[in-house]
C-alpha cells in the first residue's frame, strides 16, 4: 500500500550512500558476469567434446553380429527328456554379416514417428598395399548425403569434397593420419585388398579428420556402390543401418523393439558410450559451484554495506518508527534497497556476461585435432542467464534480509534517549 | 468522558539492571482535549520515561494506558505504529529530520505513511503547517541548510501533519539557544491557545511550565 513511500525512502538512503551502493552492485554484476560466462564457456566445451563422439554415433545401430546360433540343431533334433547332449567349443558359422530384407526394414523405419532419419553403411575390412607392406584399415561404404545430413560427415572432410565420392567412380576419402602413413596425396591411386582377396585401385579424393587420432588412422570412406563392388556384392548388400532418433533418450527402448521386430542385433548410443555423460556432468557441477560461490561472496558485500547503512542511519530509522513506520515497513525499506542493488547488478551482469562470452567466442582456438573449431566454443543457452539472475536476486534478498530484520528491531526509545 | 484524550491508570515501570529500579510508581492521570499540560521534575525523576510510555514507543510497563478511549495493551507492534502515526505527534529534543529529503517532504512523510490524503493535498497541507511556523519559504531546502530553530519548527510541523489528537514534546526547547527557544515556546503557546491543540510537554524550564494550563510535577517516579 505504501510502496511508493517505501521506495522513496529506500532510494533516498541509496543515493545518500551511492558510492557503496555502486560498489555492491558492481560486485553483483561481476559475479553474474562470471557465472554466465563460465557456464556458457564450460557448456560450450562440453557440447564440443560430446559432439566429437555423439554427433557421429548413431542413436541406434542395426547390424548382424557374427555369433553362434543360440539354439543349436542338436537341441531341436533330439528329444531331451530321455537323453542329454553336451556341446563344447561352439564356433560361429559362416553366417552373413549383411542385413536381411534391408529395403523392408528401411521402409518401416522411415514411417516410424520417432525416427529422424537413417543412413545405411557397409563396413569392409581391408589392407592397403603400400610398396611391399600392407597396412590394415576399415573402409566404410556410406550414403554420402544421408551421412552428411545426420552425422555431419561433411564437417569432418577437411580437404576435398565429399560429393566427389559419388561423382568419381572408385574413389576414396582417407583418414588424415592414414593418408600420412601411406604418403597418399589427393589424386593418387592406392591399392586396396579386401579380406576375401579382391583387389581394387581407388583414387584419393579427400581427407577426413575427426579429431580422434585412432579413428583417423584406420577409418576411410567410400560410396556405398564402390564398397559393394569391392566386395562383389549386389546393391541390396548393407551391413549396418544407422538410425538417428528425434529424442536420443528413447534409444534403448526403441532399439529393443527393433531387435524384436526385425530379428537383428542393435546397439544403442547409451550402451555404446555409457561413461560419456559422467565427464560432462562433473564439469557442469564444478562450474555451477564456482559461479554460485561468486554470487554468495557478492552477497556478503551487500550484507556489509547494508549493515553499515543501518548503523549510520540509526537516527533516521528511529524517527521513522516514532512517526508511525512499523518494523515491517522498515524491513521492507532495507529489502527494497538490497533487491534494487541485486536486480540492477544482475541485469547489468547478464549484459556484460553476454558481451564477455561473445568476446571469448572471438578468441581463435586452432587445434589440428578439431578442424571444425576456429574459436572457443560458447553455449548461449538462456538457461544460464535465467539461473544467474534468479540466484543473483535470491542471494541479494537473503543478504538484505538479515540486516533488514535487525533494522526493524531497532527500538526508537533506546536511540533517542541515548542522545 | 468522551473528551479524554489520554489516560494512564496505575502505570508502573521497572528498569532491569544489576538492581531492579522502580522508575515509575503508580502513575494515574488523564488529559482532556485542548489541554496544554507540562510535566516538570528533576533530571532522572522519570518524566521522559513516562512520556515514552504514553507515546506507545515503550511497551514494557505495568498498568493501563488508554488513548482515545482504547486500551494500548496487547496491541501488535504494527497497530501501535499506526496509532502513533495517526493520533500522536512527537517532538524530540533533537530535530531528527532526514537530510536526504527536502523540508517539505520531511513534513509530508508521516502523512504519506498514513495514506489518507493524496500527495497533492498533503503537499498543500504541509505548506499550510509550514506557514503557521513562518518557514514556508524554506520548504524546498534540505534540513542541513536550516538553522537549529528552523529545524525544530520543521520537526513540529511534521508532528502536526496528521492532525494528531495530542502533540507530545520531550524538552523541545532543550537544545536551542534562548532566542530560538522563545520562538519555539511561543509557537507552542499559539498552538495551545489559538488552535486548541492538546499538548503534553516535558520540560525542566519553570518559565515554560508556568505558561501552561496544567503542571504535572514528578519526583522519584511519583506524581506530586
Amino acid at each position: 500500500m505504501n510502496f511508493k513511500l517505501i521506495s522513496d525512502v529506500a532510494i533516498a538512503l541509496l543515493m545518500a550512500r551511492w558510492r557503496q551502493t555502486l560498489i555492491a552492485a558492481t560486485g553483483v554484476t561481476f559475479s553474474i558476469t562470471m557465472f554466465v560466462t563460465l557456464l556458457g564457456f564450460m557448456h560450450g566445451l562440453n557440447d564440443l567434446l560430446d559432439g566429437l563422439i555423439l554427433n557421429r554415433t548413431p542413436h541406434i545401430k542395426i547390424y548382424n553380429e557374427v555369433k553362434p546360433t543360440a539354439i543349436q540343431p542338436v537341441q531341436v533334433a533330439t528329444d531331451t527328456t530321455e537323453s542329454y547332449h553336451f556341446i563344447r567349443r561352439i564356433k560361429p558359422g559362416a553366417g552373413r554379416t549383411s542385413l536381411y530384407n534391408v529395403d523392408k526394414i528401411r521402409q518401416t523405419l522411415l514411417q516410424d514417428e520417432r525416427v529422424l532419419g537413417l543412413a545405411p553403411k557397409i563396413i569392409v575390412q581391408a589392407f592397403y598395399t603400400v610398396g611391399s607392406i600392407d597396412i590394415t584399415g576399415v573402409i566404410n561404404g556410406i550414403d554420402v548425403e544421408a551421412e552428411s545430413q545426420l552425422f555431419h560427415f561433411r564437417d569432418y572432410v577437411t580437404t576435398g569434397d565429399p560429393m566427389a565420392l559419388i561423382q568419381t567412380p572408385n574413389s576414396i576419402i582417407l583418414g588424415k593420419a592414414a593418408a600420412e602413413r601411406m604418403l597418399a596425396e589427393i589424386g593418387d591411386v592406392i591399392q586396396v585388398t579386401t579380406v576375401t582377396g579382391e583387389r581394387q585401385q581407388l583414387k584419393v579424393v579427400g581427407y577426413f579428420q575427426s579429431g580422434l587420432l585412432d579413428i583417423d588412422k584406420v577409418q576411410n570412406y567410400t560410396a556405398l556402390h564402390t564398397a559393394q563392388k569391392l566386395l562383389g556384392e549386389p546393391k541390396s548388400y548393407i551391413t549396418d543401418l544407422q538410425v538417428k532418433l528425434k529424442d536420443l533418450n528413447l534409444a534403448p527402448e526403441t532399439g529393443r523393439e527393433y531387435s524384436r521386430i526385425f530379428q537383428v542385433d542393435v546397439e544403442d548410443i547409451q550402451t555404446a558410450n555409457a561413461q560419456f555423460e559422467t565427464g560432462s556432468n562433473v564439469r557442469s557441477i564444478i562450474s555451477y559451484a564456482v559461479g554460485i560461490t561468486l554470487l554468495i561472496v557478492s552477497g556478503f558485500g551487500i550484507y556489509n554495506i547494508l549493515n553499515m547503512m543501518i548503523y549510520e542511519k540509526m537516527d533516521s530509522i528511529a524517527i521513522l518508527k516514532a512517526t508511525g513506520f512499523s518494523g515491517s515497513d522498515v524491513k521492507r525499506i532495507f529489502i527494497f534497497i538490497a533487491l534494487s542493488i541485486g536486480i540492477v547488478g544482475s541485469v547489468v551482469g547478464l549484459g556484460t556476461g553476454f558481451l564477455l562470452s561473445s568476446l571469448i567466442d572471438q578468441v581463435p582456438f586452432d587445434t589440428p585435432a578439431l578442424p571444425r573449431i576456429k574459436t572457443f566454443p560458447i553455449n548461449y543457452s538462456p538457461k544460464f542467464y535465467l539461473i544467474g539472475v534468479t540466484f543473483g536476486i535470491v542471494t541479494t534478498y537473503f543478504a538484505g534480509y538479515f540486516p533488514a530484520r535487525k533494522a526493524s528491531q531497532i527500538d526508537p526509545v533506546v536511540i533517542i534517549r541515548g542522545k | 468522558m468522551p473528551d479524554t484524550v489520554i489516560e494512564a491508570r496505575n502505570i508502573n515501570k521497572y528498569f532491569q539492571g544489576a538492581q531492579r529500579h522502580h522508575a515509575l510508581k503508580d502513575i494515574s492521570f488523564s488529559i482532556r482535549k485542548g489541554e496544554f499540560t507540562s510535566i516538570v521534575g528533576k533530571s532522572g525523576c522519570g518524566k521522559s520515561t513516562l512520556l515514552y510510555i504514553l507515546s506507545t514507543m515503550d511497551t514494557d510497563y505495568e498498568g493501563e494506558l488508554l488513548i482515545d478511549g482504547q486500551s494500548m495493551r496487547l496491541r501488535t507492534e504494527a497497530e501501535l505504529a499506526r496509532i502513533r502515526n495517526e493520533k500522536i505527534g512527537f517532538v524530540f529534543q533533537f530535530h531528527y529530520l532526514l537530510n536526504e529529503f527536502s523540508v517539505l517532504k520531511n513534513v509530508m512523510i508521516p502523512g504519506l505513511k498514513l495514506g489518507r490524503l493524496s500527495e497533492k493535498e498533503l503537499e498543500h497541507k504541509a505548506m499550510e503547517k509550514l506557514h503557521i511556523f513562518e518557514i514556508e519559504d524554506q520548504a524546498l531546502k534540505k534540513p542541513n541548510q536550516l538553522s537549529g530553530g528552523q529545524k525544530q519548527r520543521v520537526a513540529i510541523a511534521r508532528a502536526l501533519i496528521n492532525d494528531p489528537l495530542i502533540l507530545m514534546g520531550d524538552e523541545p526547547t532543550g537544545n536551542l539557544d534562548k532566542r530560538n527557544g522563545e520562538i519555539v515556546f511561543n509557537l507552542f503557546q499559539k498552538l495551545g491557545r489559538d488552535l486548541n491543540q492538546t499538548l503534553l510537554i516535558v520540560t525542566h524550564d519553570p518559565e515554560f511550565a508556568n505558561a501552561t494550563d496544567r503542571i504535572i510535577e514528578m519526583d522519584d517516579g511519583w506524581i506530586i
